[in-house]
């Protein structure tokens, strides 16, 4: 155990550094450096004004040398500052940015479980009626409409129409921290983020929610005069979950894939679209750190993962 | 507990969390706020803080950093800022300034030291800046006493003044002790940097927006609001959402999504030049362009005028020449009236058939709003008409940098461009982009214009020290960029700022890079 | 070889029969095949072009001249909702083939093909699904330049690794089966297994997949370029349509603009998704968890 352990980790190392290099090689593939996106082509402006700005960022360096220095860096946990920003250094940004990405994409991945598993159930039970009819259809269509269409529709009718919620951002600009005022710039994202999920988690709940009430020990338990609701809390609830927390594991990539569409149209501070923005504006090292960051986290989950199948299940051998 | 007890306790814990909330609103709304998108649009730079390399972003900077002097709010004539008044030598060789009495933020005095100071910063390509070559002309910087300051000159330079405006002071004492080298992107400017304007900076909150507060002793006296914010929007759209949604107050707004607030009695909707040229430029390497035939037909095939009328909504002024301001626009160039007849009589003659037929010619843009793709169309089916067929390329700013900066340049990239170029408010803005020995790595001549006329043309224009003959000489300019069309100039479109009617004595216009211009933010106020 | 051709030709047989007897699957296909139909025919029958421009009738409401309308430049809506699925299909039926492929060969290679095979591509399908989709997107986007292909490409490479790892668990239970471990002695080469033994048996994974896929590419499509890095404008794409949502103006005053492509993505996504469950439950009638 202990060894497959260690040979896991270790190949995640090797991936990480395989990783790093590629992103590298793939980011200096891209055409244009940090100045060429910090020049506004409607304004001129000298070559000779231009190259200034270039000599000041090292990226004159041939480019083998700027990997390992990079790597030599991070391997002493330095992964540098940005390019494009004030000094800022690449760690601090994204741990400015950890916060409100794990908020977003928590209650995200809170909200579709809660309301994916509750009208799993609930469409399960009442199953060929109107209600279960309705909600499989909005279901289907959660999972059928494109995510960035559904977050523009939902900001312009929640923010701009009604406005019962703000427009975008993490907090008011300028008001002092509250936590409603947090919560009230979640809700809305962190609700459209949840539609795709929950529709999937409530179409694999109540496909196993039926097929559990179908089983020996549920007629049985039913025959033995169980109230119904007891039925289904306690007997069929428990083993039909089972299944669908495998999918809600395998589906938080899906969150993720997601959240940079929602994380785009509500302004959201997230790793999301810290990359986005660092891709557009080539600023290497945040690219570089923030994929390292990513990169080491889909790592460590899948070997956590991995790892807790074995402990609870005796019959996946590792090795 | 049971399930009731559980949902009150959960609604309780709610309750005190909003109160929470609730009890900290007040005491900020005692304070005045005005909120913005003051760096989305062309002219923002959202996250760039350095004076020194900033291209554009000065609709913000200049809220708490000032220059010696400032265009008008008509970007009509340069006035001035820090500096009460000036003159210049007959000779044009020197410029005295008379600074005006004022503190930086933290207290200490403004004098003619900090000036000298910023210059010589500015001057220093090791700092970063952007303007070591257009000050290249200064020989000395002398302040003979606190309050006055004198630049001395190797050679008459017209655009000196234009080029000052865009420079801010900086405070020597803060800077002093920080070597160039290291000041591009040193934490002050983004942290604690001092100006003279009238707001200071509070804070920079990553990626979201930046606060000021009222410089209390503004020396024309304390702003009418208390704040300043500067929301940042990833584009014009989210921007839109939050200005309908009440939360700022102000945003740049695309052309064709001012309809929305028309006949709406909560905005007021600003509307100016962009003094940026748009233009489909002929990448003269292409191989596809040396015949004047041909660039005439491109000219007479697309029908500008429908374009404006329709797609710009009239916002926008045709551009016969590289100008559209009538001072430098002379009455009798051709005009290039729509004419696709005559465009394709051009083509045969110069045997376009030959040179290109109908295959496929890439335009590269950077531009990638709707509106820029809707005209990319219609100019796509107007020269279809004609024989010619274009295949429009949007690519984001750094790859369009990349592609037409590149030297030696690779015409086969980009044979066709449609991009727009800074043209006023000083006609000399336009130099770079046409002049022959502007072409890359010297310059922004991206279409490799070798054309001895318009270089001659722009070359006197540029060397012309009498401000009465400048117009003169730039109507030269416009002549021969009409005759012998290195591009074909399409229009001067406007662009707009929507405003909340809650704002009163706000200023803003759409100048190139965002300013600097007069805007009297100190005046700005809301009504509750 | 005879007990391998009955494994597998009646259960094709079987599958079939389910398939027929599901409604949702057989609306699906009621829904697609029509459609299909009018987005092949659309140039015999509709006499505007996607591209033609009209600028003296911008942004003009559905009416009998234009039945969904026109778009900013004076576009017909329909014509470039028709001539959009054509290429948003195109874009997403290509990735899907190449992204089948793709994983089918890397997932059997890594069956067959030995230890060595097996490790080198099991992490590069590691490697692949570790690189953040968003700077995958975007870096591959702004190397290839947009346009269909550069599309097909990105959406294909983003969807491989997870078929492959479902055809190599698939063919590893296969591997030490004695026909196969006699075709190897009889020195049968990597293509023999591949195409005679990897095939057969993993083609209702592909199947299925490929199916659902397409549903997936579709949404990826738009999602792309929303992002703007999927197929650029003036080419009429559901993607690029959908974008001009993005306009407060058009979002509110035009809808036409949106709700038609959005209308039939989503109509097609559905179509795609039914039939795709309806396979799913016709290859494996145990794995009913979605698909009823």
């Amino acid at each position: 155990m202990l060894r497959y352990f260690a040979m896991r980790l270790l190949s995640g190392a090797g991936m990480l550094l395989a990783l790093t290099l590629l992103i590298f090689i793939l980011t200096r593939l891209t055409p244009g450096d940090p100045i060429d996106a910090y020049l506004d082509p409607n304004v001129p402006l000298s070559q000779e004004e231009v190259n200034a700005l270039r000599t000041h960022l090292g990226l004159d360096r041939p480019l083998p040398e700027q990997y390992l220095a990079w790597l030599g860096e991070a391997a002493r946990g330095n992964l540098g500052h940005s390019l494009q920003r004030f000094n800022e250094t690449v760690t601090g940004l994204i741990a400015q940015r950890v916060g409100p990405t794990l908020l977003l994409m928590g209650s995200g991945i809170a909200i579709s479980i809660i309301l994916g598993v509750s009208t799993g159930v609930f469409t399960a039970v009442r199953r060929d009626t109107l209600p279960d009819f309705a909600l499989s259809a909005t279901a289907l269509l959660g999972i059928s409409s494109p995510a960035f269409l559904t977050a523009l529709l939902g900001l312009y009718v929640a923010s701009v129409r009604l406005k019962w919620a703000p427009s975008g951002g993490l907090l008011t600009p300028g008001a002092e921290f509250s936590a409603w005022d947090l919560l009230q710039h979640l809700l809305l994202p962190a609700l459209l983020l949840s539609i795709g999920q929950a529709a999937l988690i409530m179409r694999y709940m109540r496909a196993s929610m039926l097929e559990v009430l179908n089983q020996d020990y549920v007629r049985t338990a039913r025959a033995k005069g169980v109230r119904e609701f007891q039925v289904v809390a306690k007997h069929a609830l428990r083993n039909a979950l089972l299944p669908v927390l495998t999918l809600i594991g395998s589906t938080i990539g899906l969150a993720i894939g997601g959240a940079i569409f929602i994380e785009r149209v509500f302004n959201w501070p997230g790793m999301g679209l810290l990359l986005v923005s660092a891709v557009e504006t080539r600023d290497y090292p945040v690219i570089m750190g923030a994929t390292l960051v990513i990169g080491s986290c889909v790592i460590v989950v899948n070997i956590l993962t991995d790892l807790s199948y074995a402990l609870v299940d005796p019959r996946i051998k590792v090795g | 507990m049971s399930w009731k007890s559980r949902i009150s306790a959960l609604a309780l814990a709610l309750a005190v969390l909003g109160g929470g909330g609730l009890t900290a609103t007040p005491s900020s709304a005692q304070t005045r706020t005005i909120s913005g998108a003051f760096d989305v649009g062309p002219g923002g730079l959202q996250g760039n803080f350095n004076t020194l390399s900033a291209t554009s972003g000065f609709t913000w900077l200049m809220n708490y950093f000032e220059p010696l002097v400032i265009y008008d709010d008509k970007l009509a004539n340069v006035i001035g800022a820090l500096a009460k008044s000036y003159q210049v030598s007959a000779d044009q060789m020197s410029y005295t300034f008379n600074l005006v009495d004022t503190k930086w933020h933290d207290g200490q005095a403004f004098t003619s030291k900090d000036v000298a100071f910023t210059i010589a910063l500015a001057r220093n390509a090791k700092s970063g800046s952007v303007f070591a070559a257009r000050l290249g002309n200064i020989t000395a910087v002398e302040n003979p006493d606190d309050h006055t300051v004198v630049i001395r000159l190797k050679e008459p330079t017209p655009n000196l003044l234009d080029s000052l405006t865009k420079l801010l002071m900086l405070p020597e004492h803060a800077l002093a002790a920080i070597p160039p080298e290291q000041i591009a992107k040193n934490a002050w400017w983004s942290t604690a940097p001092v100006g003279t304007g009238p707001f200071r900076f509070v804070k920079y909150v990553t990626d979201q927006y930046v606060e000021l507060a009222a410089n209390q002793d503004f020396r024309d006296g304390r702003p009418a609001v208390d704040r300043l914010i500067n929301r940042y929007f990833a584009d014009a759209a989210a921007a839109i959402s939050a200005l309908r949604s009440g939360e700022i107050q102000f945003t740049y707004v695309e052309a064709n999504d001012v309809p929305t607030f028309r006949d709406n009695r909560d905005y007021r909707i600003i509307e100016g030049g962009s003094f940026v040229v748009n233009y489909l430029g002929f990448n003269q390497e292409a191989g596809l362009w040396a015949d004047l035939r041909v660039r005439q037909a491109v000219m007479y095939a697309i029908d500008r005028e429908a374009i404006i009328k329709s797609l710009y909504r009239g916002a926008a002024k045709a551009a016969n020449c590289v100008y559209a301001d009538g001072r430098l626009v002379p009455a009798d160039i051709n005009p290039y009236s729509h004419d696709p007849a005559k465009a394709r009589k051009l083509l045969a003659e110069a045997g376009w058939e030959k040179i290109n037929g109908s295959k496929p010619i890439t335009v590269l843009t950077y531009y990638n709003a709707p509106l820029t793709n809707n005209v990319l169309a219609a100019v796509q089916s107007m020269l279809a008409q004609v024989g010619i067929n274009i295949v429009p390329r949007a690519v984001d700013t750094p790859t369009y940098n990349a592609t037409v900066l590149k030297v030696p340049g690779n015409a086969q990239d980009y044979p066709l461009i449609f991009a727009g170029l800074q043209n006023g408010p000083d006609p000399s803005s336009i130099n770079p982009g046409l002049n022959e020995k502007q072409i890359p790595p010297a310059g922004v001549n991206i279409a490799r214009i070798k054309m001895p006329a318009v270089t001659q043309a722009l070359d006197s224009a540029l060397s012309q020290t009498d401000q009465a003959k400048s117009a003169a000489a730039y109507q030269e300019v416009c002549r021969a960029t009409n005759a012998n069309l290195p591009w074909a100039t399409l229009w001067v479109a406007n662009r707009y700022g929507v405003a909340s009617n809650k704002l009163k004595d706000f200023v803003w216009m759409p100048a190139p890079g965002g300013g600097p211009y007069q805007a009297h933010p100190e005046k700005w106020s809301i009504s509750q | 070889m005879l007990a391998l051709s009955r494994k597998t030709a009646s259960p094709l047989a079987r599958a079939a029969g389910r398939f027929v007897h599901n409604r949702a699957a057989l609306f699906g296909l009621a829904l697609l095949i029509p459609a299909l139909l009018i987005l092949l025919s659309y140039p015999v029958w509709l006499a505007d072009a996607p591209n033609d421009i009209d600028l003296l009738a911008l942004n003009g409401e559905p009416s009998w001249r234009h039945l969904f309308g026109t778009d900013g430049v004076g576009r017909d809506v329909l014509s470039r909702t028709l001539e959009g699925g054509r290429i948003s299909l195109l874009v997403s039926v290509c990735s899907v083939a190449l992204s089948t492929a793709v994983g089918f060969i890397v997932g059997a290679v890594s069956a067959f093909g030995g230890r060595w095979a097996d490790a080198i591509a099991m992490r590069t399908v590691d490697l692949v699904m570790t690189l953040p989709p968003a700077i995958f997107l975007l870096v591959i986007a702004s190397i290839a330049g947009a346009g269909i292909w550069s599309t097909v490409f990105v959406i294909a490479l983003l969807s491989w690794p997870v078929l492959s790892r479902m055809v190599r668990a698939r063919l590893f239970e296969l591997r030490e089966r004695d026909f196969v471990l006699a075709s190897r002695g009889m020195g049968a080469g990597m293509w023999h297994l591949l195409f005679r033994h990897g095939l057969p048996n993993s083609i209702d994974i592909l199947v299925v997949y490929a199916t659902l896929q397409v549903a997936n590419a579709i949404l990826l499509e738009a999602g792309l370029s929303f992002l703007g890095l999927g197929i650029p404008p003036p080419t009429a794409s559901w993607g690029n349509m959908l974008n001009g949502a993005r306009s407060t103006v058009v979002l509110e005053q035009f809808p036409w603009e949106w709700l038609f492509p959005g209308g039939a993505l989503v109509l097609a996504v559905l179509a795609i998704n039914f039939i795709g469950d309806g396979l799913r439950d016709a290859f494996d009638p145990r794995a009913e968890l979605g698909g009823s």
